[in-house]
Protein backbone atom coordinates (compact mmCIF):
# COMPACT_ATOMS: atom_id res chain seq x y z
CA UNK A 1 0.00 0.00 0.00
CA UNK A 2 1.44 3.48 -0.43
CA UNK A 3 2.07 5.75 2.12
CA UNK A 4 -0.25 8.31 0.68
CA UNK A 5 -3.17 5.82 1.09
CA UNK A 6 -2.36 4.46 4.11
CA UNK A 7 -1.19 8.13 5.94
CA UNK A 8 -4.94 8.81 5.08
CA UNK A 9 -6.80 5.72 5.35
CA UNK A 10 -9.23 6.93 8.31
CA UNK A 11 -10.29 9.99 5.84
CA UNK A 12 -11.00 7.75 2.79
CA UNK A 13 -13.18 5.20 5.41
CA UNK A 14 -14.89 8.10 6.24
CA UNK A 15 -15.65 8.91 3.07
CA UNK A 16 -16.47 5.19 1.58
CA UNK A 17 -18.97 5.17 4.67
CA UNK A 18 -20.54 8.02 3.37
CA UNK A 19 -20.55 6.67 -0.44
CA UNK A 20 -22.21 3.09 0.98
CA UNK A 21 -24.85 4.75 2.83
CA UNK A 22 -25.61 6.78 0.36
CA UNK A 23 -26.06 4.10 -2.07
CA UNK A 24 -27.82 1.68 0.29
CA UNK A 25 -30.45 4.10 1.51
CA UNK A 26 -30.76 5.04 -2.66
CA UNK A 27 -31.36 1.41 -3.56
CA UNK A 28 -33.88 0.82 -0.92
CA UNK A 29 -36.06 4.06 -1.29
CA UNK A 30 -35.20 3.71 -5.27
CA UNK A 31 -36.16 0.42 -5.62
CA UNK A 32 -39.61 1.21 -3.51
CA UNK A 33 -40.46 3.99 -5.75
CA UNK A 34 -39.94 2.35 -8.71
CA UNK A 35 -42.12 -0.40 -7.59
CA UNK A 36 -44.89 1.58 -7.17
CA UNK A 37 -44.12 3.52 -10.60
CA UNK A 38 -43.57 0.51 -12.66
CA UNK A 39 -46.69 -1.41 -11.19
CA UNK A 40 -49.17 1.62 -11.73
CA UNK A 41 -47.49 1.78 -15.13
CA UNK A 42 -48.06 -1.82 -15.90
CA UNK A 43 -52.00 -2.11 -14.74
CA UNK A 44 -52.57 1.65 -16.38
CA UNK A 45 -53.80 2.91 -13.04
CA UNK A 46 -55.49 6.03 -14.20
CA UNK A 47 -53.80 9.13 -13.93
CA UNK A 48 -51.09 7.92 -11.50
CA UNK A 49 -49.89 5.89 -14.33
CA UNK A 50 -49.91 8.90 -17.11
CA UNK A 51 -48.31 10.42 -14.60
CA UNK A 52 -45.84 7.96 -13.95
CA UNK A 53 -45.45 7.45 -17.78
CA UNK A 54 -44.58 11.16 -18.22
CA UNK A 55 -42.16 11.33 -15.56
CA UNK A 56 -40.54 8.34 -16.52
CA UNK A 57 -39.51 9.89 -19.61
CA UNK A 58 -38.56 13.16 -18.01
CA UNK A 59 -36.17 11.37 -15.80
CA UNK A 60 -34.52 9.24 -18.16
CA UNK A 61 -33.98 11.91 -20.65
CA UNK A 62 -32.27 14.04 -17.97
CA UNK A 63 -28.47 13.83 -16.70
CA UNK A 64 -28.13 12.57 -13.02
CA UNK A 65 -26.04 15.65 -12.61
CA UNK A 66 -28.86 17.93 -13.80
CA UNK A 67 -30.87 16.20 -11.63
CA UNK A 68 -28.94 16.99 -8.77
CA UNK A 69 -28.71 20.81 -9.49
CA UNK A 70 -32.45 20.44 -9.62
CA UNK A 71 -32.49 18.92 -6.01
CA UNK A 72 -30.03 20.93 -4.67
CA UNK A 73 -30.32 24.42 -6.10
CA UNK A 74 -33.39 24.82 -7.74
CA UNK A 75 -36.03 23.33 -6.07
CA UNK A 76 -35.37 24.59 -2.76
CA UNK A 77 -35.56 28.22 -4.34
CA UNK A 78 -38.52 27.29 -5.81
CA UNK A 79 -40.27 26.00 -2.67
CA UNK A 80 -38.67 27.78 0.00
CA UNK A 81 -36.92 24.69 2.00
CA UNK A 82 -33.36 24.71 3.21
CA UNK A 83 -31.47 21.30 1.96
CA UNK A 84 -27.96 19.98 2.93
CA UNK A 85 -25.91 18.37 0.08
CA UNK A 86 -26.55 15.15 1.24
CA UNK A 87 -30.18 15.32 1.36
CA UNK A 88 -30.01 17.02 -1.64
CA UNK A 89 -27.91 14.54 -3.13
CA UNK A 90 -30.03 11.65 -1.66
CA UNK A 91 -33.37 12.79 -2.63
CA UNK A 92 -31.74 13.19 -6.46
CA UNK A 93 -30.62 9.61 -6.68
CA UNK A 94 -34.10 8.28 -5.54
CA UNK A 95 -35.48 10.16 -8.12
CA UNK A 96 -33.34 9.28 -10.61
CA UNK A 97 -32.77 5.89 -9.88
CA UNK A 98 -36.25 5.16 -9.49
CA UNK A 99 -37.32 6.01 -12.99
CA UNK A 100 -35.01 3.31 -14.71
CA UNK A 101 -36.04 0.87 -11.81
CA UNK A 102 -39.47 0.89 -12.99
CA UNK A 103 -38.69 0.71 -16.70
CA UNK A 104 -37.36 -2.76 -15.55
CA UNK A 105 -40.05 -3.78 -13.10
CA UNK A 106 -42.33 -2.71 -16.31
CA UNK A 107 -40.49 -4.80 -18.28
CA UNK A 108 -40.44 -7.75 -15.89
CA UNK A 109 -44.42 -7.69 -15.23
CA UNK A 110 -44.96 -7.61 -19.15
CA UNK A 111 -42.84 -10.57 -19.09
CA UNK A 112 -45.15 -12.78 -17.46
CA UNK A 113 -47.26 -14.94 -19.60
CA UNK A 114 -51.01 -14.20 -19.71
CA UNK A 115 -52.21 -17.53 -19.25
CA UNK A 116 -50.75 -17.32 -15.76
CA UNK A 117 -52.48 -14.26 -14.63
CA UNK A 118 -55.84 -16.44 -16.39
CA UNK A 119 -54.94 -19.28 -14.59
CA UNK A 120 -54.78 -17.61 -11.08
CA UNK A 121 -58.37 -15.90 -11.87
CA UNK A 122 -60.07 -19.30 -12.66
CA UNK A 123 -58.63 -20.52 -9.32
CA UNK A 124 -60.75 -18.25 -7.88
CA UNK A 125 -57.64 -15.28 -7.04
CA UNK A 126 -58.48 -11.76 -6.66
CA UNK A 127 -57.02 -9.40 -9.32
CA UNK A 128 -54.55 -8.01 -6.38
CA UNK A 129 -53.82 -11.45 -5.42
CA UNK A 130 -52.87 -12.30 -8.88
CA UNK A 131 -50.62 -9.69 -8.98
CA UNK A 132 -49.22 -10.32 -5.63
CA UNK A 133 -48.73 -14.21 -5.49
CA UNK A 134 -48.02 -14.71 -9.32
CA UNK A 135 -47.39 -11.99 -11.49
CA UNK A 136 -45.07 -10.09 -8.51
CA UNK A 137 -42.75 -12.98 -7.40
CA UNK A 138 -42.02 -14.22 -11.11
CA UNK A 139 -41.22 -10.99 -12.82
CA UNK A 140 -39.25 -10.27 -10.02
CA UNK A 141 -36.66 -13.07 -9.87
CA UNK A 142 -36.49 -11.83 -13.81
CA UNK A 143 -35.77 -8.67 -13.13
CA UNK A 144 -32.97 -9.46 -10.40
CA UNK A 145 -30.00 -9.14 -13.18
CA UNK A 146 -31.16 -5.47 -14.34
CA UNK A 147 -31.92 -4.38 -10.92
CA UNK A 148 -28.82 -5.32 -9.82
CA UNK A 149 -27.44 -3.61 -12.90
CA UNK A 150 -28.75 -0.16 -11.76
CA UNK A 151 -27.47 -0.51 -8.13
CA UNK A 152 -24.18 -0.99 -9.81
CA UNK A 153 -24.89 1.79 -11.93
CA UNK A 154 -25.83 4.00 -8.47
CA UNK A 155 -23.26 2.53 -7.18
CA UNK A 156 -20.91 4.70 -9.41
CA UNK A 157 -23.22 7.80 -9.63
CA UNK A 158 -22.76 8.14 -6.13
CA UNK A 159 -19.58 9.69 -7.57
CA UNK A 160 -21.13 12.54 -9.12
CA UNK A 161 -22.57 13.72 -5.76
CA UNK A 162 -18.87 15.17 -5.04
CA UNK A 163 -19.84 18.21 -7.26
CA UNK A 164 -22.48 19.32 -5.33
CA UNK A 165 -19.98 18.96 -2.38
CA UNK A 166 -21.25 15.59 -0.35
CA UNK A 167 -18.22 14.92 0.95
CA UNK A 168 -18.29 10.66 -0.16
CA UNK A 169 -15.14 8.71 -1.01
CA UNK A 170 -14.24 10.81 -4.38
CA UNK A 171 -14.45 14.21 -2.74
CA UNK A 172 -12.59 12.55 0.04
CA UNK A 173 -9.88 11.41 -2.20
CA UNK A 174 -9.84 14.57 -4.08
CA UNK A 175 -9.43 16.30 -1.08
CA UNK A 176 -6.41 14.69 0.13
CA UNK A 177 -4.78 14.71 -3.26
CA UNK A 178 -5.17 18.55 -3.10
CA UNK A 179 -3.01 18.20 0.20
CA UNK A 180 -0.43 15.85 -0.58
CA UNK A 181 -0.79 15.78 -4.44
CA UNK A 182 -0.58 12.41 -5.60
CA UNK A 183 -2.71 12.21 -8.18
CA UNK A 184 -1.84 8.82 -10.02
CA UNK A 185 -1.51 6.86 -6.75
CA UNK A 186 -5.12 8.28 -5.34
CA UNK A 187 -7.22 8.12 -8.67
CA UNK A 188 -6.21 4.21 -9.25
CA UNK A 189 -6.31 3.66 -5.74
CA UNK A 190 -10.23 5.34 -6.02
CA UNK A 191 -10.78 3.24 -9.18
CA UNK A 192 -9.98 0.26 -8.17
CA UNK A 193 -12.03 0.39 -4.69
CA UNK A 194 -15.06 1.23 -6.63
CA UNK A 195 -13.90 -1.71 -8.95
CA UNK A 196 -13.80 -4.34 -6.32
CA UNK A 197 -17.39 -2.72 -4.56
CA UNK A 198 -19.40 -2.95 -8.06
CA UNK A 199 -18.05 -6.24 -8.73
CA UNK A 200 -19.34 -7.16 -5.57
CA UNK A 201 -22.44 -5.94 -5.88
CA UNK A 202 -22.41 -7.71 -9.63
CA UNK A 203 -21.82 -10.85 -7.51
CA UNK A 204 -24.04 -10.91 -4.87
CA UNK A 205 -26.89 -10.05 -7.83
CA UNK A 206 -25.82 -13.02 -10.08
CA UNK A 207 -25.62 -15.05 -6.62
CA UNK A 208 -29.15 -14.12 -5.89
CA UNK A 209 -30.52 -14.32 -9.12
CA UNK A 210 -28.88 -18.34 -9.31
CA UNK A 211 -30.17 -18.86 -5.50
CA UNK A 212 -33.95 -18.17 -7.02
CA UNK A 213 -34.12 -19.89 -10.55
CA UNK A 214 -36.98 -21.80 -11.42
CA UNK A 215 -35.76 -24.78 -11.10
CA UNK A 216 -37.67 -27.39 -13.67
CA UNK B 1 -42.68 35.37 -0.07
CA UNK B 2 -43.64 33.36 -3.48
CA UNK B 3 -40.92 32.48 -6.18
CA UNK B 4 -41.88 34.03 -9.29
CA UNK B 5 -41.08 32.12 -12.67
CA UNK B 6 -39.24 33.82 -15.04
CA UNK B 7 -37.76 32.60 -18.02
CA UNK B 8 -36.46 35.57 -19.76
CA UNK B 9 -33.30 36.09 -18.36
CA UNK B 10 -32.23 32.41 -19.66
CA UNK B 11 -33.88 34.02 -23.10
CA UNK B 12 -31.37 37.12 -22.62
CA UNK B 13 -28.15 34.14 -22.44
CA UNK B 14 -29.19 31.85 -25.75
CA UNK B 15 -26.43 32.81 -26.92
CA UNK B 16 -24.17 30.51 -23.87
CA UNK B 17 -26.68 27.93 -24.21
CA UNK B 18 -26.08 27.59 -28.19
CA UNK B 19 -22.47 27.60 -27.74
CA UNK B 20 -22.79 25.15 -24.93
CA UNK B 21 -25.02 22.92 -26.66
CA UNK B 22 -22.61 23.05 -29.71
CA UNK B 23 -19.75 22.02 -27.12
CA UNK B 24 -22.11 19.01 -25.70
CA UNK B 25 -22.84 17.88 -29.64
CA UNK B 26 -18.89 18.01 -30.19
CA UNK B 27 -18.15 16.08 -27.43
CA UNK B 28 -20.29 13.29 -27.73
CA UNK B 29 -19.62 12.72 -31.31
CA UNK B 30 -16.01 12.31 -30.82
CA UNK B 31 -16.80 10.48 -27.83
CA UNK B 32 -18.71 8.41 -29.97
CA UNK B 33 -16.63 7.71 -32.74
CA UNK B 34 -14.24 6.41 -30.27
CA UNK B 35 -16.61 4.56 -27.93
CA UNK B 36 -17.77 2.84 -31.47
CA UNK B 37 -14.15 1.99 -32.74
CA UNK B 38 -13.72 0.49 -29.10
CA UNK B 39 -16.99 -1.36 -29.02
CA UNK B 40 -16.60 -2.68 -32.77
CA UNK B 41 -12.84 -4.04 -31.72
CA UNK B 42 -13.61 -5.45 -28.05
CA UNK B 43 -16.61 -6.70 -29.06
CA UNK B 44 -15.74 -8.62 -32.09
CA UNK B 45 -12.40 -9.48 -29.93
CA UNK B 46 -15.34 -10.76 -27.56
CA UNK B 47 -16.50 -13.02 -29.84
CA UNK B 48 -13.24 -15.14 -30.77
CA UNK B 49 -12.43 -18.51 -30.47
CA UNK B 50 -9.57 -17.99 -28.53
CA UNK B 51 -10.53 -18.30 -25.10
CA UNK B 52 -7.58 -15.78 -23.61
CA UNK B 53 -8.31 -13.03 -26.72
CA UNK B 54 -12.13 -13.68 -25.13
CA UNK B 55 -10.91 -12.81 -21.35
CA UNK B 56 -8.45 -10.14 -22.01
CA UNK B 57 -12.07 -8.21 -23.87
CA UNK B 58 -13.94 -9.15 -20.90
CA UNK B 59 -11.34 -7.73 -18.36
CA UNK B 60 -11.46 -4.84 -20.40
CA UNK B 61 -15.28 -4.45 -20.17
CA UNK B 62 -15.49 -5.42 -16.34
CA UNK B 63 -12.30 -3.12 -15.77
CA UNK B 64 -14.02 0.12 -17.73
CA UNK B 65 -17.85 -0.27 -16.89
CA UNK B 66 -16.91 -1.00 -12.80
CA UNK B 67 -15.34 2.50 -12.71
CA UNK B 68 -17.37 5.66 -12.07
CA UNK B 69 -17.16 7.98 -15.34
CA UNK B 70 -16.22 10.89 -13.07
CA UNK B 71 -13.05 8.77 -12.00
CA UNK B 72 -12.29 8.40 -15.70
CA UNK B 73 -12.47 11.96 -16.20
CA UNK B 74 -10.49 12.97 -13.56
CA UNK B 75 -7.86 9.91 -14.14
CA UNK B 76 -7.08 11.59 -17.92
CA UNK B 77 -7.05 14.94 -16.36
CA UNK B 78 -5.05 14.92 -12.97
CA UNK B 79 -3.55 11.39 -12.73
CA UNK B 80 -1.93 11.89 -16.33
CA UNK B 81 -1.93 15.93 -15.58
CA UNK B 82 1.90 15.53 -17.11
CA UNK B 83 0.28 14.88 -20.52
CA UNK B 84 -1.23 18.46 -20.19
CA UNK B 85 -4.10 17.21 -22.43
CA UNK B 86 -7.04 19.98 -22.92
CA UNK B 87 -9.81 19.89 -20.71
CA UNK B 88 -12.15 18.67 -23.97
CA UNK B 89 -9.98 15.89 -24.80
CA UNK B 90 -9.89 14.21 -21.38
CA UNK B 91 -13.61 14.54 -21.12
CA UNK B 92 -14.08 12.98 -24.26
CA UNK B 93 -11.26 9.78 -23.65
CA UNK B 94 -12.63 9.40 -20.33
CA UNK B 95 -16.16 8.95 -21.88
CA UNK B 96 -15.35 7.30 -24.90
CA UNK B 97 -13.43 4.70 -22.96
CA UNK B 98 -16.13 4.29 -20.11
CA UNK B 99 -19.01 3.99 -23.08
CA UNK B 100 -16.60 2.19 -25.52
CA UNK B 101 -17.09 -0.60 -22.72
CA UNK B 102 -20.62 -0.76 -22.51
CA UNK B 103 -20.68 -0.70 -26.82
CA UNK B 104 -18.91 -3.05 -26.63
CA UNK B 105 -21.34 -5.75 -24.74
CA UNK B 106 -23.80 -4.86 -26.95
CA UNK B 107 -21.58 -5.38 -30.21
CA UNK B 108 -20.49 -8.55 -28.27
CA UNK B 109 -24.43 -9.87 -27.92
CA UNK B 110 -25.47 -8.60 -31.72
CA UNK B 111 -22.99 -10.90 -32.98
CA UNK B 112 -23.63 -13.59 -30.63
CA UNK B 113 -27.00 -13.59 -31.92
CA UNK B 114 -25.95 -14.02 -36.07
CA UNK B 115 -26.51 -17.77 -35.98
CA UNK B 116 -23.36 -19.62 -36.70
CA UNK B 117 -23.94 -20.92 -39.80
CA UNK B 118 -23.78 -17.39 -41.20
CA UNK B 119 -19.83 -17.03 -40.55
CA UNK B 120 -20.05 -20.95 -42.03
CA UNK B 121 -21.70 -19.98 -45.02
CA UNK B 122 -19.45 -16.86 -45.67
CA UNK B 123 -16.48 -18.99 -45.06
CA UNK B 124 -17.61 -21.54 -47.58
CA UNK B 125 -17.99 -19.01 -50.04
CA UNK B 126 -14.59 -18.02 -50.30
CA UNK B 127 -14.57 -15.19 -48.23
CA UNK B 128 -11.66 -14.42 -45.57
CA UNK B 129 -12.55 -14.37 -41.96
CA UNK B 130 -13.11 -10.52 -41.87
CA UNK B 131 -14.85 -10.71 -45.40
CA UNK B 132 -17.55 -12.63 -43.66
CA UNK B 133 -17.41 -10.41 -40.23
CA UNK B 134 -17.61 -7.18 -42.61
CA UNK B 135 -20.23 -8.12 -45.38
CA UNK B 136 -22.42 -10.79 -43.51
CA UNK B 137 -22.08 -11.05 -39.52
CA UNK B 138 -22.22 -6.67 -38.76
CA UNK B 139 -24.92 -5.49 -41.17
CA UNK B 140 -27.27 -8.44 -40.19
CA UNK B 141 -25.92 -7.28 -36.48
CA UNK B 142 -26.21 -3.99 -36.58
CA UNK B 143 -29.85 -4.28 -37.39
CA UNK B 144 -30.60 -6.20 -34.29
CA UNK B 145 -28.48 -4.24 -31.55
CA UNK B 146 -29.95 -0.49 -33.34
CA UNK B 147 -32.07 -0.34 -30.39
CA UNK B 148 -29.68 -0.50 -28.21
CA UNK B 149 -26.95 1.88 -29.59
CA UNK B 150 -29.59 4.19 -29.51
CA UNK B 151 -29.84 4.08 -25.99
CA UNK B 152 -26.05 3.79 -25.28
CA UNK B 153 -25.84 7.11 -27.37
CA UNK B 154 -28.17 8.67 -24.92
CA UNK B 155 -26.53 7.84 -22.19
CA UNK B 156 -23.52 8.81 -23.52
CA UNK B 157 -24.83 12.77 -24.32
CA UNK B 158 -26.53 12.98 -21.14
CA UNK B 159 -23.36 11.56 -19.87
CA UNK B 160 -21.17 14.19 -21.37
CA UNK B 161 -22.59 16.32 -18.61
CA UNK B 162 -20.27 15.50 -16.28
CA UNK B 163 -17.63 16.91 -18.38
CA UNK B 164 -18.52 20.59 -16.86
CA UNK B 165 -16.87 19.26 -13.70
CA UNK B 166 -13.28 19.79 -15.65
CA UNK B 167 -14.68 23.14 -16.82
CA UNK B 168 -15.10 21.80 -20.47
CA UNK B 169 -17.82 24.66 -21.52
CA UNK B 170 -20.74 22.53 -22.29
CA UNK B 171 -24.42 22.85 -21.74
CA UNK B 172 -24.57 21.96 -17.81
CA UNK B 173 -21.39 24.21 -17.10
CA UNK B 174 -23.23 27.03 -19.39
CA UNK B 175 -26.33 26.52 -17.25
CA UNK B 176 -24.32 27.04 -14.17
CA UNK B 177 -22.84 30.03 -15.23
CA UNK B 178 -26.11 31.90 -16.27
CA UNK B 179 -27.70 30.79 -12.77
CA UNK B 180 -24.84 32.52 -11.85
CA UNK B 181 -25.24 35.58 -13.43
CA UNK B 182 -29.08 36.01 -13.33
CA UNK B 183 -30.26 33.80 -9.87
CA UNK B 184 -33.05 31.97 -11.67
CA UNK B 185 -32.06 28.70 -10.45
CA UNK B 186 -35.27 26.46 -10.81
CA UNK B 187 -35.79 28.44 -13.84
CA UNK B 188 -31.84 27.57 -15.48
CA UNK B 189 -31.96 24.10 -14.75
CA UNK B 190 -35.18 22.55 -15.64
CA UNK B 191 -34.73 24.49 -18.79
CA UNK B 192 -30.82 22.46 -19.46
CA UNK B 193 -32.98 19.46 -18.41
CA UNK B 194 -35.92 20.08 -20.91
CA UNK B 195 -32.63 20.47 -23.86
CA UNK B 196 -31.34 17.11 -22.92
CA UNK B 197 -34.84 15.68 -23.14
CA UNK B 198 -35.12 16.78 -26.56
CA UNK B 199 -31.48 16.26 -27.53
CA UNK B 200 -31.90 12.25 -26.46
CA UNK B 201 -35.68 12.07 -28.00
CA UNK B 202 -34.19 13.84 -31.32
CA UNK B 203 -31.45 10.93 -31.09
CA UNK B 204 -33.33 7.58 -30.13
CA UNK B 205 -36.03 8.97 -32.77
CA UNK B 206 -33.69 8.64 -35.85
CA UNK B 207 -31.50 5.91 -34.84
CA UNK B 208 -34.51 4.02 -34.28
CA UNK B 209 -36.05 5.87 -37.76
CA UNK B 210 -33.19 4.61 -39.37
CA UNK B 211 -33.00 1.56 -38.54
CA UNK B 212 -36.11 1.22 -40.52
CA UNK B 213 -37.85 -0.84 -37.71
CA UNK B 214 -40.05 2.37 -36.09
CA UNK B 215 -42.68 0.15 -34.10
CA UNK B 216 -40.78 -2.80 -32.24
CA UNK B 217 -37.75 -0.82 -31.50
CA UNK B 218 -39.55 1.92 -30.11
CA UNK B 219 -41.26 -0.62 -28.02
CA UNK B 220 -37.76 -2.43 -27.25
CA UNK B 221 -36.16 1.05 -26.66
CA UNK B 222 -39.16 1.52 -23.96
CA UNK B 223 -37.77 -1.28 -22.35
CA UNK B 224 -34.05 -0.70 -22.41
Amino acid sequence: MPDVIVNNWAFLAQGLAITVQLSALTILAGTVLGLALGVARFLRVPVFGQVAAFYIEFVRGTPLLVMLFICYFGLPALLHFHTTAYRAALLGFVLFIGAYIAEDIRAGLRSVSAGLVQAGLSMGLTPSQVLRFVVLPLAFRRVIPALFNQYVRLFKFTSVASVIGVDEFTASALLINARVFSPVTIILTVAVTYLVLCSAISFVGRALYAHLAVRT
Amino acid sequence: MEYQLNFTPIWEHRDLILQGLATTVALSISALVIAGIIGLVIGSVGTARSRSWRAGAALYVEVMRNVPLLVHMYFWYMALAFLQLPAFVCAMLGLALYSGAYVAEVVRSGIGSIPNGQMQAGLALGLRYFQTLRFVIYPQALRIIAPSLASLLSQLIKDSSLASVLAVAELAYQAGAIEGQTFRTFEVYITLSLIYLVLVTIVTQTITWLAGESESAAAQLSDA
